[in-house]
């Protein structure tokens, strides 16, 4: 029992290094700025009410503005008008502090787009990778023919080669076809799961023949065998490829990076917090911190709902 | 029943035949992108290094192997190449052995166990680009949550640690911007992400390690739990662990993320972690150096290559040590 103690404080000591930064970045996301910089408010801050400077500053009125506002305030000079409606402004640019950080994520930054392009593209990565993948997988598994041992090996070599490492050559070659700057960019090189093949493969070898046999009486063509009956025995394989494939993807930066420049409208959502970060000044801590909050936890959540899965999915990679 | 076969097969010439060029329909959008998106561009990094291409340039001359000396002469490239096996060799051993160590705590526990191992498996699936903006912040030498922490100590009996001691007399570390400090840091989060990843993998090994194995060991007179774990536990990991060490290798051969989150202008203080992804990246893309972003590449390739060939082979050996 006692070992167990041991045991257990080594334990909770490693979870509070790796909790750490987690914890700092909802807490920073629920604080306001001077929380931050003074390193006061425990977790959740005070949650006073803030004036938002930037908004209070918009909202300071011209002369036109003030002529305009005149009738209202009657018998005022016009530095007292000024002051009245700076004082009405004062009050309307206040909010909580989560609600300035979290609100401020979505409107500074289109990060909706960022989300929806993060969705785009790994949703099509997949897509692809499984329209590519399976019916290869399929012949490689269960069909004779010339040549079956050579396509294998070249899949055994691709499996050496990590995208990463040639996306100098790939983005060499898609710029000269013009198509950086572009979703397509982004998806093609991914569209070919090596690994994707060997796992199908491998788990399609444990399929009985009977079956396909089965299929082909029915007058099934291959292509059909491939989708309506290999398909659905493959599905807790292939629930596994779709996680190690979707996190990879979502998190991805090193690609976008190189193939996205400039426009906004194309960044996924790593890329719009990496430029969330270059604009901002001291006083967006929070706010930032409010953008990595939403990007990260999409994919926190799903794992903490299916852990197993996520689990299987990630160490996939170890059954090579 | 290889008669029977042949006699098939002699029956159904043209079925056989037909099997083959479905087969090869089905598997040529996977072989043509193979080819397209895979090996091609190993071929052109490879043509490319051998000249002073830049994108842009109707043509290029032919340099032979100048891009590859400067790679192996030049002072920038010398840092590079001990960036990055700095980060390779502290990187991989420690989050190895973390993983090793957590699994096997995580395994004795049992069922409680699994917090932990929810716990460490979360770094993995964060975006990476995000957390190492928060480690920046928390790593912020004024504001930063660790010197914060570090100057509570000051005063305190804790002030014998001679770390402590200097930090509150000189001030503490710059960390990112502390030429002696980055690389160590770009470790640190290197493990803190990885070693769950490697956690996971071991705890998948010891499921397969036999029960009646330990009971046998201690028949043997195996009485502690280290004689256990180097007689029984050990051996019977050998194969995990060589995928775990290759894979481990692989991933930190390819660190960008926080590169380029931490130091966007070139590389960290006296381009202490410019580390083989990011010189690619700033070379070839943002300088349109090609040719040299060529030739990093290929060395690139040429070292993760041949770590999963040697993989391959010990695999193939079955290795068990001990």
């Amino acid at each position: 029992m006692t070992r167990d103690i041991w045991k257990h404080l080594i334990l909770i000591l490693g979870a509070i290094i790796v909790l750490a930064p987690f914890y700092m970045m909802l807490s920073y996301s629920f604080k306001s700025p001077g929380e931050i910089d003074r390193g006061t408010g425990g977790f959740f801050g005070a949650q006073e009410m803030m004036v938002d400077p930037r908004c209070v500053k918009l909202r300071d009125p011209n002369r036109d503005e003030i002529a305009a506002a005149a009738p209202q305030y009657p018998g005022r000079s016009d530095s007292e008008i000024r002051n009245a409606i700076m004082a009405q402004a004062e009050i309307d640019c206040s909010t909580r502090p989560v609600v300035f950080n979290y609100t401020k994520a979505f409107i500074e930054a289109p990060l909706l787009r960022y989300l929806l392009n993060g969705l785009i593209v790994t949703a099509s990565i997949f897509f692809i990778q499984v329209l590519v993948a399976l019916p290869a997988a399929y012949a490689l598994a269960k069909l004779k023919f010339w040549g079956r041992e050579a396509v294998f090996g070249l899949v055994l070599f691709c499996l050496l080669i990590p995208v990463h490492a040639i996306a100098l050559p790939l983005y060499i070659m898609l710029a000269k076809v013009g198509l950086t700057n572009t979703y397509v960019a982004l998806v093609v090189p991914w569209t070919i799961s090596v690994f994707g093949i060997f796992l199908m493969r491998q788990f399609f070898m444990t399929v009985p023949d009977d079956l396909i046999d089965a299929a082909r009486m029915d007058g099934m063509t291959e292509l059909a065998i491939v989708w309506r009956v290999m398909l659905p025995t493959a599905i807790p394989a292939l629930l596994a490829f779709a996680i190690f494939s979707i996190v990879a993807h979502w998190n991805d930066y090193f690609w976008p990076r190189i193939v996205v420049t400039g426009s906004r409208d194309l960044f996924t959502p790593p890329l719009g917090l990496r430029e969330f970060k270059g604009d901002a000044d001291g006083s967006f801590f929070g706010p930032m911190m409010a953008t990595a909050t939403i990007i990260v936890m999409p994919l926190i959540v799903a794992f903490l709902v299916a852990q197993r899965r996520f689990i299987e999915g990630i160490t996939l990679s170890g059954m090579k | 029943m290889a008669e029977i076969d042949a006699s098939i097969a002699a029956r159904k010439p043209q079925e056989v035949n037909r099997q083959a060029r479905t087969a090869w329909g089905l598997a040529t959008p996977a072989l043509a992108l193979m080819f397209l998106i895979l090996l091609v561009p190993v071929v052109v990094a490879g043509v490319l290094s051998f000249t002073n291409y830049s994108l842009g340039n109707s043509g290029f001359d032919w340099v032979g192997f100048k891009n590859f000396d400067r790679l192996f002469s030049r002072s920038t490239y010398e840092k590079m190449f001990i960036a990055t096996f700095t980060y390779v060799v502290v990187v991989v051993p420690i989050s190895v052995a973390l993983g090793l160590g957590a699994a096997l705590l995580v395994n004795s526990l049992g069922r409680i166990g699994d917090v932990y191992k929810t716990i460490y498996f979360l770094p993995v699936m964060a975006t990476l680009l995000a957390m190492a903006i928060v480690w920046e912040f928390m790593l912020h030498p004024t504001i930063g949550v660790i010197n914060q922490t570090f100057e509570m100590s000051c005063g305190t009996i804790l002030e014998v640690i001679p770390f402590l001691a200097n930090g509150c007399a000189d001030g503490f570390p710059l960390w990112l911007g502390d030429r002696d400090y980055a690389i160590w840091v770009l470790c640190f989060i290197g493990i803190w992400q990885g070693f769950g990843f490697n956690m996971v993998l071991y705890l998948a090994g010891l499921t397969a390690v036999h029960r009646e194995l330990y009971h046998a060991a201690e028949m043997d007179g195996a009485k502690s739990a280290w004689e256990r774990f180097r007689l029984v536990t050990w051996p019977a990991l050998g194969p995990t662990t060589v995928f775990v060490v290759t894979i481990s290798c692989i991933r930190a051969f390819q660190v960008f993320d926080t590169v380029e989150a931490f130091w966007p202008q070139g590389g960290g203080p006296n381009k202490s972690t410019y580390v083989m992804m990011f010189a690619i990246f700033e070379k070839g893309v943002q300088q349109n150096l090609i040719g040299i972003g060529s030739a990093i590449t290929m060395l690139f390739l040429v070292f993760v290559m041949f770590l999963t060939l040697i993989q391959r082979w010990l695999v193939e050996r079955k290795v068990h040590y001990g």
